[in-house]
Formats: C-alpha cells, structure tokens, sequence
C-alpha cells in the first residue's frame, strides 16, 4: 500500500513543506484503508492509481526536453539550487546545478553528470547515499530528501543522456496544432488530456446556470429575470453567442476587469502608512475602466501605463495611465527620510512588473541574487535604474509629486443625482419642520399652564462622593461642593460618584464649577504650586444598578467661561489653555485659568453626544485628571451638577436656561413671552425633536457630501510619471539596504528573458509586449483563464519561475498566449474563446469519481464550483434586487460599514460617514479604499499594499455572520420583501419563485419550497404578534418603513435573506 | 489552490473523505465531523514537535516605543553626564529620525526614580508600582535589538519578523501551526485600548493579518462598541428563534444542495454557519464582565470597569485564556513620547501598569500562568539623548532600535530574573543581545516549535517567521 504511485503524485506542484513531511499523504493512506471497507467505493480503487498516476505525467506533453523542464528542473531548484543555484552568496563547493555549463569558473552541472550512467555520476550517489555526510540535500539542511519517484525521474533522465533544457516559461511559447482538430481548439486540448485519465468531460450545464455563470463571471453580476427567459426560450448557439457579445460589451463587464487590475495595481484612495493621507488618484481608475470599455490592445494598455508620459505628443490620458506606477504606498511618517522612501517606491514598481507581467518574484533579488530563477541582483538594480528618474522626491500626502492637474468629466452625472436627492430631502425636512412646530405649540401650552415650582432647576446638584488614584482625600459640604484635604500629590485622578436625582430620568449635560478658598494658595484653587489648576482630561461613565461595569458616555462639546490665550505668567505650557482639550486622553493639554486676575469661581458645561437616559438607582461616575507636566495644579474645591436640558442651556455657563425665563414669566404677573423668548424656547425644543434632528441631519450630510462633490468636479493632482531631466546614477544596493551603494549599473533588461537593447521606460514596456517575450502573454492569458475558470494553467499566477506551479495544460496556455499575441492582444478575444468553448459550459456537479480522481478540478473535466469574490456579493445583492446604481465612474463612495471601523484603527483621525441617497448603491469598484483599513465587508481580498495577483478563497464563519448580517444583506432582503408584498397577484409560491429567479437564477424545486414556506409561517406569526419588532427590523439602510404591512414584509426579508445566504446564491457553479 | 496550502490540502483532502463517509449521517453530525478536521490542521502539522512549555499566548502590545530608561533600564551614570554629547564611540554612526537628525544628542537622564524589588531585586520605575510589586514573576530582557527606526516598520517587523507589510503576524503563525483548543471562539483575538485623543500610530490591521497564510487565520477584533465583532448582531428586530429558524432552513437546502453537487465546501459552509451561530451567544458571553466578583475589579484597577480600557481588555485576556483562545494580543497605543515624559508617558504607564500586574497575579491564582506565555513590549526603545531642551520638563526622546526592554511571564520562562544589558548609556545592547527574531524564536520553542522547521510555501519559497538570517532561542530564560 505504501507505495501506491497517488500517495506521492497527487499534486501537480511543486514539492512539499518540508515543515509537514507526508503529514497529508499519511492521512491520506488511512483513508484508501477506509474506502477498502467501502464496497462501493471498492470498484474505483484501481482506475484512482492507474489515473492520477497520468495526472501527473505532463512533461511528456513537451517531449524529451520538456521532460528535463517540467519534471526534473523543479527537483533541483527545490532540493539544490538553495546552495548550488544562481545565487553566488550562498553557493556551496563552487558547483552551481542551475545551468549545465559555467561561465563563470564554478562548476556547472555536467561536471557532476555522467549522460547514459547514473552510477558514474556524482548527483546520483549523493541523492541517493545513505551516508548522512554525503548525501544531498544534507539532512541539517532542513530540506526534504528525493523521494524515490523523484530519484526515478532524475536515474530515467540520466540514463536518456541528461539532455539539458531551459525552464519552461524562459522558451518562447509555441502554437502547437490543437490534438483534436474537429473541436473548439481549447476544448481539444482539455479533452486530449482527459483522455489520459479515466475522466470524461462532464455533460453541458444547464441553461440557467450555463447564462449565470457567464453573466457573474464577465460582469459580476447575475441575469435578469428577463434576461434568463430570453435564453430559456432560445439557447441555441447564436443565443449564446449574442449573450456573450451583450456582456462582454457592457460596461459592468469592463468595471469587472477593473477590480482585476485595481487589486493588481495595489489602487487605493489613501497612502497607507502612519498619516495614511487622502490622494485624489481616482480619475486613473476611471482611465482603467475606459481602456477596458474600448477593449484597448493589452500591449498599447501596458504602454501608456508604463510610459505614457514618454510617447510623442502624449495626451492628458495617456500621461494619467502612469499613475498605475504611483498607485504604490507612500510614507509621510514624521521622521521617515523622503530619500529612502523613494528607493521603496523604485523597487515596488519592479516587483509590481515582476508579479503582473512577468510572473515572476523579482524581489528575491533586492536582497541577494535570486536562489531560483536566472535574475542576478545586478539585473534586478538594473531594471530599478529604468524607474530611479521619476522627477520626484519620496514624500506623501499632496506633496507627492509629479502630479497630473485633471479635470473628470465623470462627476457631474453625480452631482445631478444628489442634487435630486438633496431636494427629496429638503422636501421631508420642511414637512418634519411643520410637524416640529405644532408639537412645540403643545410642548409650549403644557409649560405655561404647569405651577412655576413643578419645575425643578435647569441644573440639578447630585450626592456625590469621591475618591483619587494618588492620595487626595475629600469631604463632601453643602450644597454639593467637595473639598479636598489631607496628601498634596504631584499629580492626581479624581473619581467622583454621582447619584442622581430620583425624578432625572435622562442626562445631556453636566457642569464643573470651580470655587476658590480663603485657604488654597493665594486664596486661589488649589492647595499647592501657585494657586491655579490645571485640568487635563475628563470622562464621564455610566455604571448600571447591579452591573459592576462603567459604559464611556461619550461627550461631544465643551464650553467655559474663561479660555486663556498664549499670554502666561508661569512657565507652563501654553497647551493648557482650552477647555475642549480635556476632552482627548492627552495629557499634554488641557484647560487653565491662570492668568485670571481674579479669584472668582469658574465653570465648564459639558455636552453628553446623545442624551442619556437613567433611573434613579443608576450612577455617574465623572473623572478630573490632573496629569499636567508642572504637575501640583489639582483642583481644590468644586461642584457637579447635572441636566436634562439641551440646546441653548448647553453653550452658556452662567446656569440660565430659556425655559427657567419663561417660568419667570408666569409669575410676574402679565408677563409677555417675547418673540426672541419663544424663538430660544423653538430652538431648544428643536434641539430636542427626534424626527425634526434627524431629518435636518439629512440635509446637512446630503449639503456636506454635494459640497465635495462640487470639489471633486475641479480639476484633480493625480499622482503620474515624468522624467526628470537630470538622471540619477543607479546603484546595486547591498543587501537591498537603500542607502548602501554597490556597483554602479546602467540600465538593462534581465538576458535571461529576453535580450534586447532597452535604454528607457519607453522601451521596457516595449520589451514586456515584445512577441518573443516569453514571458508576458502566458502570464496575462494565464490571468484570463483564472478569471474565467477561478483557477489559472499555472495555479501560481504571480509565479511562472523554476518554484512556481507548473501548468496543468502547457501546450494550451501556449496556444493562448500565442493566440493572445496574434489577435492584437485582444483581451475580449480571448475572453470570449473560452467563453465559447464547451469545457466552460460543462456542469460543475462533480461525480464521485470526480471528486476522488481530481479534487481540485485541475483536468477540467468539469466546471468548477467557487464562492464568488466578497465583492461581487456585495454588488450582486444589489443588483438582484433592484437597488443597483449603474452610474460609472466618477469619485469613490462610502458603502456602509459599522459605525466606528475608521476610528478604531486610527484613534479617531479619520471617520466614515457612509454616502447618502443613490450614490450608497454603487458598485464596490468605487468603494472608497483606505489603506490602513480596507472595506471590512470585503473578506480574501487583495490588501492593495502591494501588488497581489493570486486569489484567496476561504470559508469562515466571520464570512458567515458577513453574509447574514451587514446591511447589504438587509437592504436587498428588503427591496425583495417589498416585490413579494406588493404582487399581490400572486400565491405564495409564485412569489418564492420570483425571488428565486433573481437569487438563483432558477425556480425552486417541490423538495424546496418546504423549508421556505415553513420559515414564511413561523416569521409572519412573529412579527404579526411583535409589530414594534417588525417595523424595526423591515427599517434597514436608507429605506422608509411604515408600520401597513411591516408585518408581512419583515416575514418576506426573512426569506429572502434565506436566499441569500444559500451557498448556490453566494457561488460560480 | 496555491501550491502552498498544504495544510489546506489536508483539510480538503479530509473533509471530502468525511464527505464519502458520512452520507446519510444526520447534518449536525456532519458539521460537527467538519468542525474537528477544522481543528486537526494541526495534527496535520506534525505540531507541536517538541516539548511545548506554552499552550497560548498573550502579547501585551505597547505600540509606539516605551522608554526603557524610564521604565526599566536603570542608569545612573547618566545623571552626572546631562547636557553632555553622546559619544561617538557610543553612537557608532547609528543612523536618526528625521526629527534628530542633525541636531546635537545631549544626555538627558532619566526622569524617574529606581528602585530594586523582590527577591530578584529586579530596577523598576515608580511610575509602575505594581509591575515592580510582581518583579520576581517577570524576566525582563533588557538586550532586545531591532533593526527598524520607524514605527510602521518597526512595529512590522516586531509582530511579523518582516519590515514590509505583507506577512503573517506572530499570532497566525502560531494559531497556523497548533490549532484551536476551542469550539466556539476564533484562535487568535485582538484587544485594542480605546482612546481618545488621535495617536499618531494608526494600529493597522495587518499587525494580525494572516499574509499569505490562510485568511481565516487572521486575528479578529473584539471591538468595544456595541458590536464586539463586526456583523455578529442580528438585525435589529430579529429575534433569536428566527434566526435559528432560518440557519435550520439554509442548512436545509444546502444539505439538498450538497447532495446534488458533491462540492464538499458546501458541508464546510454548513458547518462555518453553525459556528457564526454559536459565536454570537460565545463572543458576547465572552466580551461581558458583569459575572465578574468585585474582587476582579479591585484587582486590575478602577479603569477596569470601562469597556475598552486597557485594564478591562486584561480582564478579557484571561477570560479568553480560560476559554482556549490560543493567541490573544492587547494593543495599547500612544507610547510615542518624543517630549513631556512627565506628563504623557506617566499617563500611559497609569493606564496599564495595575492591569499588566493584575493579569500576571491572576493567571497565577487561577493555575494558568504555567502554561500561558505573558509579553510585554514594544516595537523599539527611546534614546538616551534628549529631544527638544534636555534642561526642559518638555524634553522628551526620540526612536531608538539599538536596545529596548521587553518583559515575559509564565509559559517555561524563568520568573524573576533579568537578561542582558546594555552599556553605560542605555545606547547599545552589550551582554547577550536578544533580537526580535531571537524572541520570535524563543516563543516559538516554548510553544513547542522549532522555528526553522516550521516554514511555509509561498511563491517557492519556504518562509518562517525568523526570516533568513539566524535567529536563536534564547536558551537563558527557560525555566
């Protein structure tokens, strides 16, 4: 059993971990024993090693020099070349395995090589020595020894005659005739491949999933109800094909190829870093969306973008294609050198060419010659040189020049929209102000006709105790003043517990005064250092009856009677001045009177976010800190008072309140409640008129973002290439250290891909589309085909080097890439060659022998089955459900996130205020990206810090409660509740189907309409009984909710986000 | 698939196995079969492949660089040579920040007292009390050395072993490698402090991404608002029962899915579900501290009873510990005190230092301390020249990679005592230097991982968290 060929052969990849030796394959044995007792699974054992044994011979495919390439090329760059590799650091016995002969005075491989006798040759004793002093790879090494199909692939290979060769993505790729000729050709070389296992293509999907997949796949969004009936009623090839054309040609297709290049060329709308500053780059992703709407010829797409800037007579938009080298991080951390940042900035744009076009991992070489692939660090410094004379000079923020001045033609389509919007809303805040004032009509009758003494003081003194963190002890005298006693500590914190008054059944505010005392310091505030106090920080927290814990209540403003300017007569800091300042966690300001002439008493009225509500039994608790640097400025003696009152009483300290005056009215007889009286007591009940507030604050926010709108519509610094006339002299770096100048070298492209005279940017990106490049067609189609089948040819997209995945079809990403070249680098060709191909139209369904013979679908016998990236989740459950946004371009828009992910991260710096009215149900493409923290509704996406190609697709419950509960889910759960409430013409099935056929692009079947209608049953019952619940829970994102039919409604958002949720909705199958 | 996710393979490999077995079994069997493949990545793993001292960790992060001559590295000398210029024998051309670079490095002695606590007669500040009260639990390592001078990078390189972003961090790498003892939480969790004022070092996600491991390792959050973990509320308005209800019809037609489709992600997405559904009753269970006793309270300080502080986030931390979370990392910003050491660096060190003793009396009383590994430190140390005026109660210091201190605890460390210096000035690590790869290291020993074993495929090569140049266990501060 042991030795059974699929223990070793599974995988057609590059070797294993050395850090789980055969952890897998042991597992694995122990399951065939398991399948052995499976009667039937018995029949299959024989055809699963006689296959996947075959699965694993693809270097046949090339012939006797590919043999070489694919098969035992990888076994010496893994096992060898770490120490016997291009790398001359680490090399080892001054014997190199990574070429047959040297150059330069080592030792090449036929040194070691006896062609037609393994036994001659020194590389076979040592792989196969049992002595631990000879054997190669040394055990210490940590690198895992041959295994013996290995050492039968190298004996075969010795025996033939060591026929050298050169890795396989180095040759130029070749068309080879299609091995079926009377099929598609990618069909052919799929089923030719096939036919050397025991797998046969599977059967065409069926209709409906056949469109969805093509529709989700080029676009990322679902089809239309209409749109499905249309291909029901005729799926003919033409259909298909009128379908395929009908997509590819829409410009949800080109915003689909966008998110592909934005992840690749790390696009974000902030530096990244520490000040992680705003950049205005956006009219480059507009660009980006543009060339992909023409279908721009991918070679003419590269070289605008590399060197727009350097074609005659550029236009605007070719030098705005550059930015894609400036879409990098840049740092504007206080002490960074700019100069050092700069090199970063070179060597992110080579790995960024390294990974996208050419597959391959140059950074290996910014520190030391790459271990593995032919590029020496001197190549690596030489292809920097081509972008070290960018005319800029390593700093962030607006400063990051050379910059573009555009002007978008894209905002205004915007501005109209929320111009519309706006005045919806002025509209609804005009009727709720209507509604405000006949409440306050009410509100005014009702105070004016209540006794004068039922109404308590606008500010309401509270028992209180306290105590401090560093000795101060307090009494407690009348009126609710404390005054300290006993220990002076240098600094302090104070905690004083507040009990309400019993009949204050809400907090907005509280108030610090500060008396003086004959017997403080100059008869001031304090008992030590000069008589003044300083206050450094407060808080105010809320502890439950019987809870032990103590909730922040945040405060929003705070106003004193007295602010001191810059004028001092201490030496201390004049950062403690304002009263706003104790409102941070800073210690380094704070609020003081010093400089007061007088010793009066002095107050601080602080202003509570959102009013509190409390009850008698619950406590406040308010901190003073005192951690001023001068330290000794604790205050001595004070009070708290507390109010439910906002508005004006809020921004005046000297305790008065609008309502008090009119109270002062009803008892001086005939009294007249003025005009300016009543328009003090209007805005003050305003202040505290839900419905009026939030309305406004509609408005105001809807102002805000037209506003920045309006700028954005202004031409734009977009950040782009330009050469400085001057060049900079390029150096090797040693060990990539920045400033650590080797060699000095010119620039040049690395000889091993492909040798040609390249003198400037220009050029390279000349080079990178040059037809004998070997390199940058296969890894593009390769691209393409992972787009298309969610997995590339060669599994590792960003690696096409000896350690990278060898493709599982290599003659037909040949074919491609050829194909790719000759068609004028026509990304839609190609697109929709596979597009048109049966092996994308098979089914996903896997059969058992499916699943056994090739889990992870590398033959393509049948259609893979994906969970589709998070933010075609997002777009898709908008765009099911009615509520997409089709506007293209323009400036980034804020989707909704949970209250407070921005400030988390950034201590408050930055904060996200989701966009409103129709600009919230824009496709993610346009999602406003920050770099320290990405869109938190996006999971196993590409971070955008530095350029990452390879897709991630992972299943975890974070995802799950993603799914289930962000307000995506909701708001499309409720816009398909609405549909269902209001076709009243239909029975309940028919109106399950209906969602169905959005979601799911099908009907449900009779084994599913149980569970559906079960859960319709259970949740109207509910929400029938619970209306307060229904109209809160059908209340979701920016949709109004009336309590007529919430009931029914809610109970339809149930089943809808049930819909939802179903991994066949949330998947490519 | 990447070539590079074996253990992923492995999974894979193994929940279709369960698949092909447990057709016919009842779906809860099933998920829970799918549950503990999810765990057993370990086991896959071969991990852990050595005595392991530590079953989880808790790295009290204190972002932005503490000053160690405030705190921990006593230096008396110093006092005598205020105002005066560092020498260059000393400096030997070390390389500043922006913000000194130029200017003259004037000494600036510490600005607090000293004095030796407990049998160990461990040097720590007055400005932390009850650290020093727990001196003789702690080893201070005083060596520490980095190579960064900047805080992203520095603290990149302090959490991930790289200074570029795009590595897992310490925390993935660990849970990667050993797996979860739990059911119901994730196996890494993150604490940030709440505060107030706008730091000037953003704590980025990617100090607990997972890089190229696989993403479901990523740290997650517990968040101080309302919400502990993004999107784990029910819509407002949706009771519990439904959401049962629902789950049971999902699961329902996805089982009718899965049979059709022998797509074996189906079952693990059946399973991820469950999860979500157990999380949302674990994680506020979990985040809620009103089943703690007064005592709990008393003993981490009166900000422990704000959500968010750094002392209620120690209260959590052991929380977590009891209930198997493998990894928990606390972050407490604001460290950064390039002037007004008096006042802002004091503030910092009243926020955490009862908490950080708390946690280390507490773990002990509850028998966890021996298996649990405690580190405190930041990504860089501050230097002994004077930024700003040294005369002046305004001076602070600037960055300094050269020597820092860091504390460990519990876990197979050897309590009380101290390990290596640094020289006269507090400059450079003298006697036995301990590089942050050298602390990666040793972490990973005491969890029972030998760290150049335990490496993972990523663009054809074997990465590890020490990196390429040599990293070394710190064999002196085991126990």
């Amino acid at each position: 059993m042991v030795s059974l060929p699929v223990i070793s052969n599974l995988p057609l990849v590059a070797p294993k971990n050395p850090a789980n030796p055969a952890g897998w394959a042991i597992r694995h044995i122990t399951s065939i024993a398991q399948l052995l007792r499976d009667s039937l699974m018995a029949v299959l054992i024989f055809a699963l090693f006689v296959s996947l044994s075959l699965i694993h011979q693809t270097g046949a495919a090339f012939g006797q020099s590919s043999t070489f390439s694919l098969d035992v090329l990888p076994v010496l760059s893994d096992r060898c070349f770490h120490c016997h590799g291009p790398d001359p650091e680490n090399r080892e016995a001054d014997l190199r395995l990574d070429v047959a002969e040297s150059s330069d005075g080592t030792r090449g491989a036929r040194e070691v090589l006896q062609p037609g006798s393994p036994e001659e040759s020194e590389l076979w004793n040592r792989i196969t020595s049992h002595d631990t002093d000879v054997v190669m790879p040394p055990p210490e090494s940590g690198r895992q020894a041959l295994t013996n199909a290995e050492i039968d692939t190298i004996r075969n290979w010795i025996e033939a005659g060591a026929e050298w060769g050169r890795h396989w993505s180095f040759e130029a790729p070749r068309r080879t005739q299609p091995p079926l000729p009377e099929l598609h050709p990618i069909d052919s070389f799929i089923r030719d491949r096939l036919k050397r296992t025991e797998l046969v293509p599977s059967p065409r999907a069926q209709h409906h999933t056949a469109l969805r997949r093509l529709s989700l796949t080029l676009t990322g969004l679902s089809p239309t109800p209409e749109q499905l009936k249309e291909f029901l009623s005729d799926p003919s090839g033409e259909a298909w094909n009128a379908h395929i054309d009908r997509l590819l040609n829409s410009p949800q297709h080109a915003e689909r190829m966008a998110v592909w290049w934005l992840d690749a060329a790390r696009y974000s709308d902030s530096d990244g870093y520490q000040a992680d500053a705003t950049r205005q780059n956006w009219p480059w992703r507009d660009w980006v969306i543009e060339a992909f709407q023409e279908n721009m010829p991918f070679d003419q797409f590269t070289i605008e973008q590399f060197a727009g800037d350097l074609l005659p007579e550029a236009t605007a938009e070719q030098i705005l294609a550059t930015c894609f080298h400036r879409n990098h991080m840049t740092n504007g951390e206080g002490g960074r050198d700019p100069a050092e940042s700069r090199v970063d900035y070179v060597i992110d744009r080579v790995n960024t060419m390294g990974t996208v076009w050419l597959g391959l991992t140059l950074g290996c070489a910014q520190c030391h010659s790459h271990k593995f692939d032919p590029i020496s660090q001197k190549d690596y410094y030489a292809l920097t040189a081509f972008f070290n004379s960018i005319d800029e000079d390593g700093r962030a923020g607006m400063n990051a020049r050379p910059y573009l001045n555009y002007q978008s033609p894209a905002v205004q389509s915007q501005i109209d929209e929320l111009q519309r919007f706006l005045m919806q809303l002025q509209e609804a805040e005009k009727q709720q102000r209507a509604a405000a004032e006949s409440r306050f009509a009410n509100f005014l009758s009702d105070l004016t006709q209540s006794a004068a003494a039922e109404r308590a003081a606008t500010w309401r003194i509270a028992e209180a105790s306290a105590t401090s963190s560093d000795g101060t002890e307090f009494n407690f005298e009348e009126q609710g003043i404390l005054q300290t006693s006993g220990p002076t500590p240098f600094q302090d914190d104070y905690r004083v517990t507040l009990k309400p008054p019993a009949d204050l059944s809400r907090v907005t505010g509280w108030k610090l005064e500060v008396f003086p005392n004959s017997n403080h310091v100059d008869g001031r505030y304090t008992r030590d250092g000069n008589g003044h106090f300083t206050l450094t920080n407060v808080r105010l927290l809320l502890q439950r009856s019987g809870s032990p814990t103590e909730t922040e209540i945040e405060l929003s403003s705070a106003v004193a009677d007295t602010a001191r300017g810059n004028q001092r007569s201490s030496n201390w800091d004049t950062r403690y001045a304002k009263i706003g300042d104790t409102l941070n966690d800073d210690t380094r300001n704070g609020w003081t009177t010093l400089g007061d002439p007088a010793a009066v008493t002095h107050t601080a009225v602080f202003t509570l976010e959102q009013p509190q509500q409390i009850s008698a039994d619950d406590r406040l608790v308010v901190v003073l800190r005192h951690r001023a640097l001068h330290g000794n400025s604790c205050i001595a003696r004070f009070r708290l008072s507390l109010t439910d009152e906002r508005g004006e009483t809020l921004t005046r300290t000297d305790g008065k309140s609008p309502q008090q005056e009119l109270l002062a009215t009803r008892t001086t007889p005939n009294a007249e409640i003025t005009a300016d009286l009543r328009k003090r007591l209007l805005d003050q009940f305003l202040a505290d008129d839900l419905p009026w507030q939030q309305a406004s604050a509609r408005v105001r926010r809807a102002k805000a973002q037209l506003n920045e709108l309006q700028n954005q519509a202004k031409p734009r610094s977009v950040m782009v290439l330009q050469q400085r006339d001057q060049l900079r002299d390029t150096f090797v770096l040693n060990r990539g250290v920045w400033n650590a100048h080797g060699e000095k070298v010119d620039s040049a492209v690395p000889a091993a891909i492909l040798q040609r005279p390249v003198n400037n940017r220009l050029e390279l990106a000349k080079w990178i589309v040059d037809r004998s490049n070997p390199l940058t067609a296969r890894v593009i189609v390769n691209h393409l085909w992972q787009l298309m089948f969610g997995s590339g040819i060669v599994r590792t997209p960003d690696d096409f080097g000896l350690q990278g995945a060898r493709p599982t079809h290599p003659q037909l990403l040949d074919w491609l890439a050829v194909e790719l070249m000759e068609s004028g680098w026509d990304l839609r060709h190609i697109l929709k060659l596979i597009a048109t191909s049966e092996t994308f139209r098979q089914s996903s369904t896997a059969t058992v022998l499916q699943q056994e013979l090739d889990p992870e679908n590398r033959l393509l016998s049948r259609s893979p089955r994906f969970r589709l990236p998070a933010w075609i989740l997002r777009d898709n459950s908008l765009h099911v459900s009615g509520l997409l946004n089709p506007l293209v371009g323009g400036p980034p828009v804020k989707p909704w996130q949970p209250e407070g992910v921005w400030g988390e991260i950034t201590m408050g710096r930055f904060r996200y205020e989701p966009t409103i009215g129709p600009g919230q149900y824009r496709r993610t493409v346009y999602a406003w990206w920050r770099r320290s923290i990405a869109p938190v509704f996006l999971f196993d996406s590409a971070q955008r810090r530095v350029c990452e190609v390879q897709i991630r697709r992972t299943n975890t419950p974070l995802q799950a409660l993603t799914l289930l509960n962000s307000p995506f889910t909701g708001e499309a759960a409720r816009a398909l509740a609405d549909l269902s409430v209001s076709a009243t013409d239909l029975d309940t099935i028919d109106r399950l189907q209906q969602i169905s056929l959005r979601v799911l692009s099908r009907e449900l079947t009779a084994t599913e309409l149980p569970s559906l209608q079960q859960l319709l049953r259970e949740s109207l019952a509910y929400y029938s009984n619970h209306p307060d619940k229904a109209l809160r829970f059908i209340s979701v994102g920016q949709q109004p909710a009336t309590a007529k039919k919430a009931a029914e409604t809610a109970a339809w958002m149930t089943a809808a986000m049930l819909m939802l949720n179903l991994d066949e909705a949330i998947s490519s199958e | 698939m990447n070539d590079s996710s074996r253990t992923e393979r492995a999974v894979t490999v193994q929940a279709r196995r369960t698949f092909l077995h447990s057709a016919g079994l009842s779906p809860a069997a099933m998920a829970l079969a799918s549950l503990q493949q999810q765990t057993s990545v370990a086991a896959a793993q071969g991990l852990p492949d050595q005595l392991a001292r530590a079953k989880r960790v808790i790295f009290l992060t204190q972002s932005g660089g503490p000053s160690q001559l405030e705190l921990y590295d006593h230096k008396p000398a110093l006092k005598a040579l205020a105002g005066t210029e560092l020498p260059d024998s000393v400096r030997q051309g070390q390389r500043l920040t922006g913000m000194t670079a130029g200017k003259k490095q004037l000494v600036l002695p510490a600005v607090t007292q000293f004095r030796q606590h407990g049998d160990s007669g461990a040097t720590v500040s007055e400005w932390l009390p009850h650290t020093a009260a727990v001196a003789d639990e702690l080893c201070f390592v005083k060596s520490m050395v980095t190579d960064q001078i900047n805080h992203a990078p520095a603290m990149t390189k302090f959490l991930t072993g790289h200074q570029l972003p795009g590595r897992p961090s310490f925390g993935c790498w660990a849970t990667w490698g050993l797996g979860s003892l739990n059911r119901n939480l994730p196996e890494y969790m993150v604490l940030l402090s709440r505060m107030k004022r706008g730091s000037d070092q953003p704590l980025y996600d990617r100090y607990w991404g997972s890089g190229f491991l696989p993403s479901r390792l990523q740290g997650v959050k517990l968040r101080s608002a309302a919400e502990p973990v993004l999107y784990l509320q029910d819509p407002a308005g949706m009771p519990r029962k439904l959401r049962r209800q629902m789950l049971n019809g999902l699961k329902d037609l996805n089982q009718q899915h899965l049979e059709q489709t022998l797509d074996p992600e189906i079952e693990t997405r059946i399973s991820q579900y469950e999860m979500a559904f157990r999380m949302q009753t674990s994680i506020p269970e979990l985040a809620d501290l009103s089943d703690e006793p007064e005592s709990t309270f008393r003993l981490y300080g009166a900000d422990s009873r704000r959500p968010g502080s750094y002392a209620a986030n120690c209260i959590l931390a052991r929380r977590m510990a009891e209930r198997g979370v493998r990894f928990i990392q606390l972050f407490h910003p604001d460290w950064d005190h390039h002037s007004r050491l008096r006042s802002w660096c004091v503030a910092r060190c009243v926020d955490t230092d009862q908490a950080s003793a708390a946690l280390i009396k507490d773990l002990k009383q509850r028998g966890l301390l021996d298996d649990t590994l405690v580190i405190w430190g930041g990504e860089f140390g501050r230097s002994p020249a004077g930024q700003g005026d040294w005369r002046s109660a305004e001076a602070g210091r600037d960055h300094h990679p050269r020597c820092f201190t860091v504390w460990m605890a519990g876990g197979g460390v050897r309590p009380g005592m101290t390990w290596g210096a640094t020289d006269d000035f507090s400059y450079n690590s003298v006697v036995d230097p301990v590089h942050v790869r050298d602390l990666h290291a040793t972490a990973l020993h005491l969890l029972g991982i030998n760290h150049e074993q335990f490496t993972y495929r990523h663009q054809g090569l074997d990465f590890r968290l020490t990196g390429v140049e040599k990293a070394n266990v710190v064999h002196g501060v085991l126990s």
